[in-house]
């Protein structure tokens, strides 16, 4: 399985485990990346405010270098994942607009025609390699661990735009949990929002919102959370410290990436999947 | 807790928020509340789909205000006072203006001006609209322009009484339904604007839970009299199970309506109009063909299809989509699949408290809309006219009242009154009693749909008035199960249940009465129109006793002689 | 007709006797076919006549009946008990009143913050036209300039977005997506003239650029308006109208400068172009305690590969 793979800012910085376990999950999966070097920053669902015409070529290059390569786009990144499908539902629906981009991308060869799919990893894990296979791969089933799901938003909703889970009851990544051994933990915050988009403009609030979440997790008796999402993840982890500030929480808790749980039941290290830069370990 | 205002505005539909907008305009000075017993959005003026009349001749150039007269009074089967007609016609154009100066959204021409339909009954296409959501946009527009001008609401209210000392307005008494409190609201001019009162049919009516009637029957029982009750309009195309409207838009864009050989019936019965036909007659129409055995039979009853599949799938998403969301939610059909299966449902109350332009025969007491009878639809109402009446008639009633509010003198409200109505409330929960409102209600509505229904007759209204009768009667021994004070939606319903019982009595005792056919009002053993002894409005006034004492009064005529009334 | 045996968990609450609220029970045979709001009338009318809830049209326009079906807020008039169902049709169907409202009793909740709200931030149209010349003339509108408006003013107030909103669960002050959405249609009616004033309001503390675009509002928005899509809308619009001061305008600023710069975002310094220097201050105790996990971001931020094409788009758009 071949996919141009969208480097996400935060994965190239503060979330740089993210690339490091999927590069050493790669020839377990049998998938293969190309990773996107000339892609640019998406925008972050920011760009389009400034500038709504800059958010569709940048994002309407982005797909079309990996339409040029014949190759599906993925993403690790949710926000990345939704910013880049809403750029794709307007190009698709819109030939004026497709028109006007490829009047920027023409001097590079490169033109958007909307044959290529974005898709984010999880899906990747589920639909085009499936459970199944991802199930005989395992060497190290996570018997006994209990997970707490984090879906995060811009993977499930707009569900119009996203169209794979049913955001008020999401279940690939329980099945994905399940498959790797696991178990589940049910917990009311699955679908909630982390906060991570307004952490720098209504920090308080955020914060009380990734700190449900994870007091939600605690309570449930979950050994990690996990997530899709490295934006999710920060909030999560980075923040818990002080996300848990004022709780009467006996702990706090893990939280890993999805590339990193497959690693660990497909028995890399800890050092490997980058575990250890995690804030709470 | 004791308010005093200048104007006090009973409903918060597009009426009651228009006369409180106006009154402010006309002068900002007067003080206005509005009493609301749901929220100013949830009114049922939301409800009205299909648009609203205003000669404005934007589709047709030729149209005219006297066109739009002439409509209206042959729609009313000659029943309606033309000078009322005359003025809510004249003031069409301007009010409907107005309210997009106001910003309501209109659907437009591509010229830009404001869209126009055909309608039902009408020689020219003058019905404006905003897709299928028009009352829906003005309820909204109003509201929105009531805040900007800081209307004062008291909202979720039930009205209790009507005040006045023989001749002139005192106020209201109101329950506070969060509190449970009884609460008065003084005021020199009283506007009553709370809907109609075709609920009383229950599941075969398009009505909101909450269109019980409640202004016409605390006038009633103050001492004023309502007009030309025994006029109520069923709707054509009600959906088969809940009775729930399908605009008559529906039909302007170009709907049929077929019978189960797939005929289009209507060409037996308005051969010209078709299904655009006026209400009265489309829906006898298809419940004659439905008595022939001619409709579609099903679980929940026969049915007529509504057919608009030939429109197109992109026209029914643009201009009728609230209609496929309906279709879709409660019968389970997508029209641009499948025809819709309607029939006939109780829709609006012609008659209401007895009005000259607005004004009740008490000083200081208005009412408009529907709760009123101008009487400017007669014996049967035309689509689209319903939302300009309470525009039009709002507006009026605003500016008269902020007029002569400051002239008169707050009268205030005695303790005894307020005495009387929380002894009323408090014997309801008293244990002796035993009968369950739902079960008096139940009987209600299948007396209403049975006995005084679309098709009637002397013997079937006498059995109806004895029924009423029965159960107003048995309406004494009802218990009141939930004896909280918080928002107490029992009591609620009890005293919108006593409302629907006093009115229905005057539905039906005026339909015994009228021995002829009229507009909506169609007796099998009288089946022509009566003018020499008929041609005249029902007066019922409510006797010391509780019981319904008649009358009647001349019709204002104008330009427009009586003539045979065929489409 | 189908027809089972359907449990129904409702919360009840009623101030004046229970100290909190409470959930209570109902067994009831159901046909397919029938409603929550028909489900709840039923119970009232036969079983529970305290039950409490709102309930006036019954066909989806007049937003009174909203309240939570199985945690998510739902009109109770147009959902369907089939839908509902779950457990293989053997799990209660649990009705909740909205969220971040306060309820006065059962699943009856008070909307009054939503309406102060529209009050507070000119939810209404400012017409050009001056009153004394209302009435005479229309306005005209493109059936285009309607378009823009149309599904916003399909909102019929029924809360659910305000019960659903991430931002409201947390912050009782904000502004809430169903008065974002008013002011995005009042603000694209070309008749309405208070644009700047209105767009003021909202961009204050606590408005516009506090919604973590969680889309939970479009998922569960009652008349599938695209609330978002307006919030977008506004957001351009504060930077069209050169409202670029706030926090959340700064932000997006720094991620139109940085992929031009350098074709990925800076993050290291995104907190203090977004805060400033002093409100980004209270955030080095945690920078510090990354730094020694190398989660810090790079304090020079490779360049994309061909930054040039990026920046020579800029330069075209510009233009």
């Amino acid at each position: 399985m071949k996919f141009a793979y969208f480097l996400s800012c935060i994965n190239e910085s503060m979330t740089r485990e993210v690339d490091r376990s999927i590069e050493s999950l790669k020839k377990d999966l049998d998938i293969v990346l190309f990773k996107l070097e000339k892609g640019a920053c998406c925008g972050g669902s920011n760009l389009d405010y400034v500038s709504p015409e800059h958010f569709l070529v940048i994002n309407g290059r982005n797909i079309a270098l990996a339409e040029q390569m014949n190759l599906d786009l993925v993403t690790s990144c949710s926000t990345c994942l939704l910013t880049l499908r809403r750029a794709k539902q307007i190009l698709d629906s819109s030939p004026d607009k497709r028109q006007f981009v490829n009047s920027f991308l023409a001097n590079e060869g490169l033109s958007y025609t909307g044959s290529s799919d974005v898709k984010h990893l999880l899906w990747v894990i589920t639909e085009d390699l499936g459970l199944s296979r991802l199930a005989e791969k395992v060497t190290t089933p996570l018997t006994g661990i209990r997970f707490a799901p984090f879906y995060g938003c811009h993977i499930i909703r707009p569900s119009q735009l996203l169209g794979r889970d049913n955001p008020a009851s999401p279940s690939s990544l329980d099945l994905v949990v399940e498959a790797l051994g696991g178990s589940l933990v049910e917990y009311p915050s699955k679908n909630k929002c982390c906060g991570f988009h307004t952490l720098l403009v209504a920090e308080k609030e955020s914060l009380a919102m990734s700190g449900n979440a994870i007091e939600s997790a605690i309570r449930a008796e979950a050994d990690y959370i996990v997530t899709p999402c490295p934006l999710c993840h920060t909030a999560l982890d980075a923040y818990q410290p002080k996300a848990l500030e004022g709780r009467r929480v006996s702990r706090s808790i893990p939280v890993l990436h999805l590339s990193q749980i497959i690693g660990l039941a497909l028995g890399h290290s800890r050092e490997e999947l980058g575990i250890d830069r995690h804030m709470i370990t | 807790m004791e308010h005093t205002f200048d104007i006090v505005i009973v409903g918060a539909g597009g009426g009651g928020l228009f006369a409180a907008l106006e009154a402010i305009r006309t002068d900002p000075k007067v003080s206005v509340a509005v009493v609301s017993k749901v929220y100013p959005t949830r009114s049922h003026t939301s409800a009205a789909q299909g648009g609203v009349n205003a000669a404005l001749g934007n589709k047709d150039r030729d149209d005219t205000v006297e066109l739009h007269v002439f409509d209206t009074v042959k729609g009313s089967d000659y029943l309606a006072d033309q000078d009322a007609v005359a003025y809510l016609c004249s003031q069409a154009p301007q009010v409907v203006r107005e309210l997009e100066n106001l910003g309501a959204p209109f659907s437009r021409f591509p010229d830009g001006s404001i869209a126009q339909r055909p309608f039902g009954g009408t020689v020219k296409d003058r019905c404006c609209y905003c897709a299928d959501k028009t009352g829906h946009t003005i309820l909204h527009t109003l509201f929105e322009q009531c805040l900007r001008r800081g209307v004062k609401f008291f909202n979720e209210y039930f009205l209790l009484s009507l005040e006045h000392d023989g001749g002139e307005c005192q106020g209201i008494i109101a329950m506070n339904m969060r509190t449970g409190a009884i609460e008065t609201f003084s005021a020199q001019i009283v506007i009553l604007a709370t809907g109609g009162h075709a609920k009383m049919y229950w599941n075969r009516s398009s009505n909101a839970a909450g269109n019980t009637g409640d202004g016409q029957a605390a006038a009633l029982r103050a001492g004023i009299s309502l007009k030309d009750m025994e006029f109520i309009q069923f709707h054509p195309t009600g959906l088969r199970k809940s009775g729930l409207l399908v605009t008559e838009g529906a039909r302007g864009e170009g709907g049929y309506l077929l019978n189960r050989h797939g005929e289009r019936f209507m060409a037996r019965y308005a051969p010209q109009k078709m299904e655009l036909g006026p209400r009265d007659v489309v829906a006898r129409s298809m419940e004659t063909e439905i008595i022939k055995g001619n409709g579609f039979d099903s679980d929940a009853g026969s049915y007529i299809e509504l057919d608009l599949r030939h429109l197109g799938a992109e026209a029914i998403k643009k201009k009728l989509p609230q209609i496929r969301e309906l279709s879709m939610h409660f019968e389970g059909i997508d029209p641009i699949e499948e025809p819709i299966p309607v029939r006939p449902t109780a829709h609006y109350s012609m008659g209401g408290i007895d009005t000259t332009m607005a004004k009740t025969a008490v000083r200081g007491i208005y009412a408009i809309g529907e709760c009123a009878c101008v009487s400017v639809h007669g014996a049967n109402r035309l689509g689209g006219n319903s939302l300009l009446d309470i525009l039009v008639f709002g507006k009026r009633a605003g500016q008269e009242a902020a007029c002569e509010a400051p002239q008169r003198k707050a009268l205030g409200i005695t303790p005894a009154a307020v005495r009387r109505a929380a002894d009323e409330i408090r014997s309801y929960a008293s244990h002796e009693r035993y009968e369950r409102y739902g079960i008096i209600r139940e009987e209600l509505g299948r007396t209403m749909g049975d006995n005084v229904g679309i098709y009637r007759t002397g013997e079937r209204l006498r059995q109806g008035v004895d029924a009423i009768r029965q159960l107003r009667r048995r309406f004494r021994h009802i218990r009141l199960y939930d004896t909280g004070t918080v928002y107490n939606t029992n009591l609620i319903q009890i005293l919108e249940l006593k409302n629907m019982l006093d009115l229905a009595l005057c539905v039906a005792v005026t339909a015994l009465e009228r021995q002829e056919s009229r507009g909506s009002h169609y007796r099998e053993d009288f089946p022509l129109r009566d003018d020499a002894i008929w041609h005249k409005h029902s007066l019922c006034t409510m006797g010391e006793d509780g019981d319904i004492q008649l009358g009647n009064r001349a019709i204002t005529m104008g330009m427009y002689p009586l003539e045979a009334r065929s489409y | 007709m189908e027809r089972r045996e359907v449990s129904f968990r409702i919360q009840r609450y009623n101030p004046q006797v229970d100290q909190t609220p409470f959930y209570d029970n109902f067994k009831i045979a159901v046909e397919k076919g029938i409603t929550i709001l028909r489900v709840l009338n039923h119970i009232k009318e036969q079983l529970e006549p305290r039950l409490t809830f709102r309930a006036f049209c019954q066909a989806g326009i007049c937003g009174s009946c909203a309240v939570r079906v199985n945690g998510i807020s739902k009109l109770a008039c147009t959902t369907q008990v089939w839908d509902e169902l779950t457990g293989g049709g053997d799990d209660p169907i649990l009705i909740e009143p909205l969220s971040n409202l306060p309820v006065i009793r059962d699943l009856l909740v008070d909307i009054d913050p939503v309406i102060e709200k529209l009050r507070q931030n000119q939810g209404w149209v400012v017409p050009s036209i001056p009153e004394e010349k209302m009435g005479f003339k229309e306005h005209a509108v493109s059936d285009d300039e309607f378009e823009v408006i149309n599904a916003a003013t399909d909102c019929i107030l029924c809360g659910s977005c305000y019960s659903e909103c991430s931002m409201m669960g947390v912050n009782p002050r904000y502004i809430s997506p169903p008065v974002l959405l008013k002011t995005f249609r009042m603000n694209n009616d070309t008749r309405d003239t208070d644009g700047d004033e209105r767009l003021r309001r909202v961009t204050a503390d606590h408005g516009l650029w506090d919604c973590t675009h969680c889309y939970r509002c479009v998922e569960h928005c009652t008349k599938n308006i695209p609330i978002m899509d307006g919030i977008h809308r506004l957001r351009e619009e504060a930077f069209e109208r050169g409202m670029t001061g706030s926090e959340g305008a700064r932000h997006a600023q720094a991620f139109f400068d940085d992929t031009r710069n350098t074709g990925r975002l800076r993050e290291v310094t995104l907190p203090l172009r977004t805060k400033g220097v002093t409100g980004s201050f209270g955030m080095l105790p945690l920078a510090l305690k990354m730094a020694l996990k190398g989660r810090t971001p790079p304090l020079f931020v490779h360049r994309i590969a061909g930054i040039e094409r990026i920046r020579e788009i800029y330069r075209k758009l510009e233009k």
